[in-house]
């Protein structure tokens, strides 16, 4: 049949076209006022991280800054001539006293010291915290999450789905009680079980509780549902172990909503504060990154403005650049909880 | 009520054009029914009737109304659905009382608790229209049903009463019965007949089923390509096409098309058979030839003017027997007499006779040759 | 089906962790409630139902519940309202409606706790951006609003150190973080709605916007705003990065935001009394699951395919 598409649901061609563009003109102020304080906090956190800290304290600069070369002080501190050096050299420079020696002898290291803002915050950030590390954590977690969700979930699922066995019906009947479940809520026993282990402060402790992902079996189960059972048939008669059909004719078939998931998940987790907060104390070398970004909020000065929000935006860049690239992926694996 | 008249309504969907210039006047309580392949223009042309959709140019009037600047909710027409589109929500009453509900209740008046306290007799009088409307399509029993609980026919019958339970201009149906199986759509043609003739209201019926066109309509417009290709009588569609078109799409089975040549006297000559059936002198030498398998007698010898060859396969309809037989270059369908199905033997030898004065006689165009006249203008579009 | 017995390896650890991991705690967390139970101590005492009455009748938990709920009832009717509200914009404007979709979804992918930081910043009462953007009202006519007169003679509001706005700066962020999720459902749940139906409405003498929302889009929506407050409500209860990033001791002033997740956290983990935390959990739990039940108990009635 012929297809009128419009892309809206109704698209009256009568209504008055004065009345239409005003309509909409305000629809479009509404939206633009909502989405500049939307963007607000994200303006301040990426203006923050390139501006010099006086102009932070007075709100001026705008966007950029003026990026005027500024001295780095606690490099200065650190690089200053000892008082010995300093009697020294006096010698060298008759007639000036030891204050105007000393300017001298640190005007190499002024030198040194003097950087542009931006590269002020964003190296400050990854020297005075290793953000590096963070980031690894922060890699390392996401993924070994995922990759043992996907390990447990996927053959449950499959069973689930394509196999018939008695107690399946009560197993689905425990997942569905499982979904109702969030995990932060129960935090305290698991921590009190895993402190008996002593498993707290190891890269174990920020793992296990999310290893089984019963909103991930739920998920592909209800998209192996939609695989032909011919299929799978099809993989016996050719041979094919129940174990090689999960991950040589399911794995493959079930990319698309595998991603979606990995999305929900990865995303879940790099940004997840609470659970690491509980389970890390003090061990530095095992923060995420926004356990890193909290401890350098704790220690921060005045000053220190810059470089903190040079750290927010490492933190929060990466998946906020993914999402820009994969827009319609990304919101379909967010909304996925959307199926339940 | 109300006739309907079109006059040169265009329509493009960005460079694509659906509509090229439709000409069209509906007679007050007609039923017409606008028939065609799919993508032909003609729920487009519906829409634009119904304001759902705006013409390029041209000009909608109802009545002595123009309407072209008059939104669908002003316009006073009723539309029933391919899908029928009830509010899934709502019980069949409830979706019979919402025409009513929202053009004769104020603001207030439409609150739940609230209307019928202020305003109770207009409650009353509208739950009265519904349940005369349910009386006459006989859905009393389902007037508390939500359209979920419904079968295919009984949605059916519920989008009619919404559409019929005010009186509208006129009722505008686009392949309503397009989600009924075979046997209900059936019944459904003749049901539409009758409350058509008992309204005495003006329906426009879009559908691409010739069969549905050929039952129900008073007259019926073919289109094709965006254009009004014939609108007749529906026997007049089928008996005297104006075009190759709408002989091909009308019938069923297709009728038989044959390439054919004629000669300087008008004798033609098709499938290496020369026809009874002659053309005036020097009007086309190539033309097309369709018989319809009505048309074509079987005959137990070859001879003049008949066409022989292997039958390839049968068709038993019970009332009717098709056979195909294979003329060498095209295939040829022959209504025979279900009582001759022992000497139909596929792989056997048949021997088929058109009719005289029943071929009909196309240029190379597509456009009738008549015998005896000059040959038709392209468009026979205009209205009586 | 084949006789075989590959489901055991299928399920097995599956089944295993969701005992270990979700059932086992939930228990445990059941048993706990009703002791004195510390980390470190090598038993514990039953205590019965002193944890829960310290929890009824305690002035600090009753302002747990205040905060608690001041926070979902502020942030689940705006953000589901936001939400709603900018999907249907974004579907009936005729261009950029996928810029502004993409822009109100940002929040969601952030790390709210890093935006938590930003936001302390911007909401910083001298050098907050904020602040100084409201100080540009002095001396214009906004100073004849007593907000703006207030706040020229004297300070901008101490956003998040003030107890008279902490709760509510703290619920703005939790609207801001949201709304942009519940919009995305909120547009998937329009495009399933059938565009005949408005065009039913239309010839049915449908003429305004409102009448084509009440009449159709609305119920049309009824499924997709069950599950949306469901999982708003949830995620409103579980809100804990903005409150622990703003007053990492104590709950801020006067305990105004005292969340009870932040409670869960300071009784348990800071003051090590799993058992009052385990209450709290409990209560949590009840919560929670009593929300979802009432969901699925919505959606199952509300059929009407």
């Amino acid at each position: 049949m012929t297809k009128a598409s419009p892309k809206h649901p109704l698209s009256i061609p009568f209504a008055s076209p004065v009345n239409l563009s005003v309509s909409e003109a305000i629809k479009h102020a509404v939206l633009i006022l909502g989405a500049v304080v939307v963007i607000l906090p994200f303006y301040v956190m990426l203006s923050y991280s390139l501006k010099a800290p006086n102009e932070i304290e007075r709100n001026v600069g705008g966007f950029f800054g003026a990026q005027a070369p500024m001295v780095n002080e606690r490099c200065m501190k650190r690089g200053e001539p000892e008082q010995a050096a300093i009697n020294a050299a006096l010698p060298d420079h008759p007639g000036k006293t030891a204050r105007e020696v000393k300017a001298i002898l640190s005007a190499p290291v002024e030198a040194a010291c003097t950087t542009r803002p931006v590269v002020f915050n964003y190296s400050m950030a990854f020297s005075e915290a290793p953000l590096l590390r963070y980031l690894l954590n922060g890699v390392i977690v996401t993924a070994s999450i995922f990759f043992i969700q996907v390990l447990v979930a996927l053959p449950c699922a499959y069973a689930l789905a394509k196999l018939r066995w008695w107690g399946r019906e009560a197993v689905f009947t425990l997942v569905l009680f499982c979904l109702l479940i969030p995990v932060h809520a129960i935090a305290l026993p698991l921590y009190i079980m895993l402190s008996k282990l002593g498993l707290t402060n190891t890269y174990a402790a920020l793992v296990i509780p999310w290893t089984i992902s019963v909103f991930g079996i739920f998920l592909m189960r209800q998209f192996f549902m939609t695989v032909p059972d011919d299929l799978i048939d099809a993989a016996r008669m050719d041979g094919m172990t129940e174990f090689g059909i999960i991950w040589k004719v399911m794995l493959p078939t079930a990319i698309p909503a595998l991603l979606a998931f990995a999305i929900f998940s990865v995303v879940a987790h790099w940004n997840d504060y609470f659970w690491p907060r509980i389970v890390v104390t003090g061990n530095r070398d095992l923060f995420t990154p926004p356990l890193g970004l909290r401890e350098f909020k704790g220690d921060a000065d005045g000053s220190f403005f810059g470089p903190m929000m040079a750290t927010a935006t490492v933190i929060v860049m990466p998946l906020i650049v993914a999402f820009l690239l994969a827009q319609r992926r990304f919101i379909e694996g967010i909304t996925l909880t959307g199926m339940k | 009520m109300a006739g309907i008249a079109l006059t040169t309504i265009t329509k493009s969907f960005g460079p694509t054009p659906v509509l090229r210039g439709i000409d069209l006047d509906i007679r007050d309580g007609e039923f017409l029914t606008l028939v065609g392949p799919s993508g032909c223009g003609k729920s487009t042309l519906l829409r634009i009737i119904a304001g759902l959709e705006s013409q390029d140019s041209g000009d909608v009037q109802l009545g002595d109304r123009l309407v072209n600047d008059v939104r669908p909710a002003e316009r006073n027409l009723a539309m029933v659905f391919q899908s029928y589109a009830l509010y899934p929500h709502l019980t069949v009453a409830e979706n019979m009382k919402v025409p009513l509900r929202l053009r004769q209740l104020g603001f207030f008046e439409r609150f739940p608790i609230l209307g019928p306290l202020i305003s109770g007799d207009k409650h009353r009088a509208l739950d009265a229209a519904v349940s005369e409307t349910a009386g006459i399509l006989k859905i009393e029993q389902l007037l508390n049903r939500k359209p979920g609980q419904l079968s295919g026919g009984q949605r059916q019958r519920a989008a009619l009463g919404r559409a019929m339970v005010r009186a509208p201009v006129a009722f505008l149906m686009d392949e309503p019965l397009s989600n009924l199986d075979a046997a209900l759509r059936v019944h459904m043609r003749a049901e539409l007949s009758e409350l058509h003739r008992s309204l005495g209201a003006t329906f426009v019926y879009v559908t691409h089923d010739q069969a549905e066109a050929l039952t129900m309509s008073d007259r019926m417009a073919v289109m094709m390509g965006g254009e009004i290709l014939q609108l007749d009588r529906p026997e007049l569609v089928y008996e005297d096409p104006n075009d190759l078109r709408v002989a091909e799409f009308i019938g069923s089975p297709k009728i038989n098309v044959l390439e054919g040549r004629a000669d300087a006297s008008g004798a033609i000559t098709a499938a290496g058979v020369t026809l009874e059936d002659r053309i005036d002198a020097g009007t086309a030498p190539a033309l097309k030839i369709g018989i319809r398998p009505e048309h074509l007698t079987l005959l137990p010898a070859p001879g003049e003017g008949v066409f022989s060859g292997q039958i390839v396969h049968r068709e038993n309809l019970g009332a009717d027997l098709f056979i195909h037989m294979d003329l060498g270059p095209t295939r040829m369908i022959v209504r025979c007499d279900p009582s001759e199905i022992q000497a139909l033997e596929p792989g056997q030898t048949a021997h088929a006779v058109p009719q005289r004065g029943r071929a009909l006689f196309f240029g190379a165009d597509g456009t009738r040759i008549r015998p005896g006249a000059p040959v038709a203008p392209a468009v026979a579009a205009q209205v009586a | 089906m084949r006789n075989t017995r590959a489901h055991y390896w299928f399920v097995a650890p599956a089944i295993m962790l969701m005992a270990v991991i979700l059932i086992a705690p939930i228990l445990f967390a059941a048993y706990l409630s009703f002791t004195d139970y510390a980390l470190g101590n090598q038993t514990a005492d039953w205590v019965g139902l002193k944890n829960y009455d310290r929890i009824i009748n305690r002035s600090s938990f009753q302002k747990m519940f205040t905060a608690t709920f001041t926070y979902v009832l502020v942030v689940v009717p705006l953000s589901v309202g936001l939400g709603l509200g900018a999907a249907l914009m974004i579907n009936s404007v005729k261009r950029f409606g996928d810029v502004y979709k993409t822009i109100y979804f940002l929040p969601v992918m952030a790390a709210l706790l890093a935006m938590a930081i930003v936001w302390e910043f911007a909401l910083h009462p001298t050098v907050g951006i904020i602040n100084k953007t409201l100080a540009m009202s002095c001396g214009t006519w906004l100073e004849t609003i007593g907000f703006f007169e207030r706040g020229c003679a004297r300070n901008f509001p101490l956003w998040l150190g003030d107890k008279a706005y902490a709760i509510w700066s703290v619920a703005f962020i939790g609207v801001w973080q949201g709304f942009g999720f519940n919009m995305v459902l909120y547009l998937a749940g329009l495009t399933s709605v059938p565009r005949e139906l408005y065009h039913a409405a239309e010839m049915d003498g449908a003429r305004t916007g409102w009448e084509r929302f009440r009449l159709i889009t609305w119920p049309m929506l009824g499924p997709t705003t069950v599950f949306v407050v469901t999982i708003t409500c949830i995620r409103s209860f579980q809100v804990f990065d903005t409150v622990e990033a703003f007053h990492p001791q104590g709950g801020g002033p006067s305990k105004s935001v005292y969340v009870m997740m932040f409670a869960i956290y300071e009784k348990g983990i800071q003051q090590n009394l799993m058992g009052l935390g385990a209450a709290v959990t409990m209560i949590f739990l009840a919560f929670v699951l009593g929300l979802t039940l009432i969901q699925r108990w919505l959606v199952e009635r509300r059929v009407h395919y």
